[in-house]
């Protein structure tokens, strides 16, 4: 995203807005409650992926937008684009979901909880009132991101990024950080808790796992999207294994029981799940192709 | 020459606004040019990778699919018109790719390479090899062709299977020929390729 790039600032109005429950801005565990003066903290009302785009919607609503080009996002964030494409059809002319699935499943759910109990564990969550504590569940919220770290790459990225290379010449014969895959987890896992509030981390990844566009519909998906007449572009990756293809395949079997305007394609990379934050050459080819596309269709 | 020929044709079959299913579509060049010249609402399904990834990079809408297993998905009369151009030979069951894609497009149009041609039957009757031509350029242990026919065979299936064949065209390489007598010897030696319109009959 920027001037000339794939998501062009130069012809585009680009909106970025935080993420409802996070810790960057809009408003969070971790946001004063102004009635008790106090943060939320587990006070603060278990949210859904709908409540997220209701918010954005509030947004646009509030910006006089009568109609989105596109809404675009990978993983989480595609949640929020199946979300806008069921829910306010009329309101998005084009959809880009990456990476990502119409529900969370079983074993995304568990890895979740994994990462849920690490924190809920360390001593100093405090039920979730730490805000005001010296101590942060700084351990449990650092390893709840290694798991998930290991969720983003593939086992083939792991091996050709690190294999079994060692941070010195000799082993320690203990449990220091001795291989090199080991001392990288770790710097994700510290260096996500100065940027992250545990709590946030609990309730997203909640609404997450409570993620299902079938819920209303008897477990039929094409129901969800039989209002839709916009534009789709899904990309799966083959190597993400946290939202394989196969999750992408179902939707795009759901959309062609409704005939809808529909682009798939799985996009081979070897770097798992995070492929959709990297530069990957023919994913950056198929967005461009489809966004210009797009945009001579509707005539911009 | 062929390819030009094929796409003139299939382009004046079709009325502006259409919405069309290319089913096999390629790299997607048939799609642009329909929707270039009719203004279609196109949208293609295409097996191999590198193909949609032309075919979106060029703004078209198309999924990678296949043609043997995806077609069940479409809704009944999803479609104006669903194009099976130069695909139907590399599909594993023939019959019911046809039948689908008659549920799902109120009129179809099909091109087959012939393999009556005469050019065919020369490289297996005097060279006494598995043909290799322009259009059918594989050889025979990696070509994905695995259910080639002429053009009267095709026209023998659709008796089988009931379907009324609307027009049909034969491309002699050098200009398109409407069929008027489908028994005709010289249809099946002097064509490259056969192009068909069928409709369906579902309400």
């Amino acid at each position: 995203m920027g001037p000339n790039k794939i998501l062009d600032t130069n012809k585009y109005f680009i909106i970025c807005s935080n993420v409802l429950g996070g810790c960057m801005g809009t408003t969070g565990p971790s946001s004063i409650n102004e009635q008790k003066n106090v943060q939320y903290a587990m006070n603060f009302p278990v949210f859904t992926i709908k409540d997220m785009v209701n918010l954005q919607l509030a947004l646009i609503d509030n910006l006089e937008i009568e109609q989105l080009f596109s809404v675009i996002g990978g993983s989480l964030g595609g949640m929020q684009v199946l979300e806008w494409a069921a829910s306010y059809p009329e309101k998005i002319y084009s959809a880009i979901p990456i990476a990502t699935s119409y529900r969370h499943s079983a074993q995304n759910i568990a890895f979740h909880e994994v990462g849920r109990q690490a924190i809920m564990n360390d001593p100093n969550w405090q039920l979730g009132n730490y805000y005001n504590e010296k101590q942060k569940p700084r351990h449990g919220l650092s390893v709840a991101r290694m798991i998930a770290h290991i969720t983003y790459l593939s086992e083939g990225a792991f091996q050709k990024k690190f294999g079994r290379d060692m941070q010195s010449k000799v082993l320690s014969w203990g449990f220091d950080a001795d291989f090199q895959v080991e001392s990288y987890l770790r710097h994700q896992g510290t260096s996500f808790v100065d940027r992250f509030d545990a709590n946030s981390y609990l309730y997203i990844t909640r609404a997450m796992d409570y993620f299902d566009l079938t819920g209303p519909y008897n477990g039929e998906l094409s129901s969800a999207f039989k209002n839709t007449k916009c534009k789709f572009l899904i990309i799966s990756f083959t190597s993400d294994w946290l939202f394989p293809s196969s999750e992408s395949l179902a939707i795009v079997k759901a959309l062609n029981k409704t005939a809808a305007d529909i682009s798939f394609i799985e996009v081979n990379s070897d770097k798992g799940h995070d492929s959709f934050l990297l530069e990957v050459t023919d994913f950056y080819q198929i967005l461009t192709g489809f966004i210009s596309g797009a945009a001579r269709k509707k005539g911009l | 020459m062929v390819n030009k020929l094929n796409q003139d044709l299939i382009s004046s079959l079709i009325a502006n606004n259409s919405k069309v299913l290319d089913i096999g579509c390629g790299n997607g060049d048939l799609l642009l040019h329909l929707e270039k010249t009719k203004n279609i609402n196109g949208q293609g399904i295409e097996i191999s990778p590198k193909g949609v990834q032309e075919s979106v990079s060029k703004g078209l809408s198309v999924i990678q699919g296949d043609a043997d297993i995806d077609l069940i998905n479409f809704p009944n009369n999803a479609f104006d018109i669903v194009i099976l151009s130069h695909t139907l030979q590399a599909t594993h069951k023939p019959k019911e790719v046809l039948t689908e894609m008659l549920r799902i497009g109120k009129k179809c149009i099909i091109s087959i390479p012939n393999f009556g041609y005469w050019k065919y039957r020369f490289q297996m009757l005097f060279l006494g090899i598995m043909p290799i031509t322009k259009t059918l350029s594989e050889p025979w242990y990696s070509t994905p062709n695995i259910h080639l026919c002429t053009i009267k065979d095709f026209i023998n299936l659709c008796e089988i299977l009931n379907i009324s064949i609307n027009g049909a065209f034969r491309n002699t390489t050098y200009s398109i020929k409407k069929i008027n007598k489908p028994n005709r010897y010289i249809n099946n030696l002097l064509s490259i390729e056969g192009i068909f319109v069928l409709s369906n009959n579902i309400k």
